[in-house]
């Protein structure tokens, strides 16, 4: 159902995130782990799966990507293929999580969709490295996975009850207008 | 956070210390026990026998059947040697022991070849 709204409502989530997305790709962390980032793009990724639904975060991620390695230059390099799988993935899983578990948190399905990211990540660094030698490298990304996602995840939570408070979330989501 | 957050964040953790110890112990093994060392013994142009070699290996002797007729092998603790053999000038027995992989006893009058294989513990060697 098209409604006018819900575009313009998910086109300044789809800004915001890539405004995240490149500011974050001008801040390396300074940690010897390459890949290691907070993930900070993702916090939009999960709030759009929260107020609607998978086609829109999808969308939203896929598009996010695109236009952030437009603006960063990366576009169509590896590191650009890695972002698309690894967003792909994590939209997925946390969206199989939003609607059909409720057992878990903002937190813990950031989380998950953190560690989704990586394995996407690594699964399309392997077909384009043609070596599997690179999942040797799960394990630290799956020990920088918990803080990143619990982070990301914390910030998701605040930034709901915030929403919740200021009582603009039926106005966000509503479809009609 | 609730409970199945935390869980997850148990197993997340739990998988990836396991990943991590399995990895690093594998990277801080010596290659030398991960791959052990060979010896190929070669008698006119056949491999007759292959030997692993154990550096705490106990004593071992053989005997080989070159042009030349018989020769005796030693091995011990991962050591090799030419023990004894019919050839003119003993230049095989005279080598005496080889332990390192790529070093070789070679007797040519017999056509007898001991050719220790494994990863190199050097990058290379000039003589």
């Amino acid at each position: 159902m098209f409604s006018t709204r819900r575009l313009v409502y998910l086109s300044l989530l789809l800004a915001m995130a890539t405004a995240l997305h490149v500011l974050e790709g001008l801040f390396p962390i300074p940690l010897p782990f390459p890949g290691v980032k907070l993930g900070l793009a993702n916090i939009i990724t999960l709030l759009i799966l929260y107020l609607y639904d998978l086609r829109a975060g999808l969308t939203v991620a896929i598009a996010r990507v695109f236009l952030g390695s437009l603006l960063g230059g990366t576009f169509l390099a590896p590191g650009f293929f890695l972002a698309l799988t690894g967003a792909v993935v994590s939209t997925l899983i946390m969206a199989l999580l939003v609607n059909k578990t409720d057992c878990f948190s903002p937190l813990g399905i950031s989380l998950a969709g953190a560690v989704g990211h990586n394995l996407g990540q690594l699964v399309m660094a392997s077909l384009l490295l043609q070596n599997q030698a690179i999942f040797f490298y799960l394990p630290v990304l799956l020990l920088a996975a918990i803080p990143t996602g619990l982070v990301t995840g914390y910030i998701l939570q605040k930034l709901l009850e915030r929403l919740e408070k200021t009582g603009l979330l039926p106005e966000l989501t509503r479809n009609g207008g | 956070m609730t409970r199945a957050d935390k869980l997850l964040i148990v197993a997340i953790l739990l998988c990836a210390l396991f990943g991590l110890a399995k990895i690093y112990r594998h990277f801080f093994t010596p290659l030398d026990q991960l791959f052990p060392a060979q010896a190929t013994i070669t008698a006119e142009g056949n491999v007759v026998r292959t030997i692993d070699l154990d550096p705490a290996g106990g004593k071992l002797t053989l005997q080989v059947s070159g042009r030349l007729g018989p020769a005796t092998v030693e091995v011990d603790r991962g050591k090799v040697r030419m023990l004894a053999a019919n050839c003119p000038n003993q230049i095989c027995v005279k080598q005496g022991w080889i332990q390192n992989p790529g070093a070789s006893i070679v007797c040519l009058p017999g056509e007898i070849i001991i050719h220790l294989d494994g990863p190199a513990t050097v990058d290379a060697v000039t003589r």
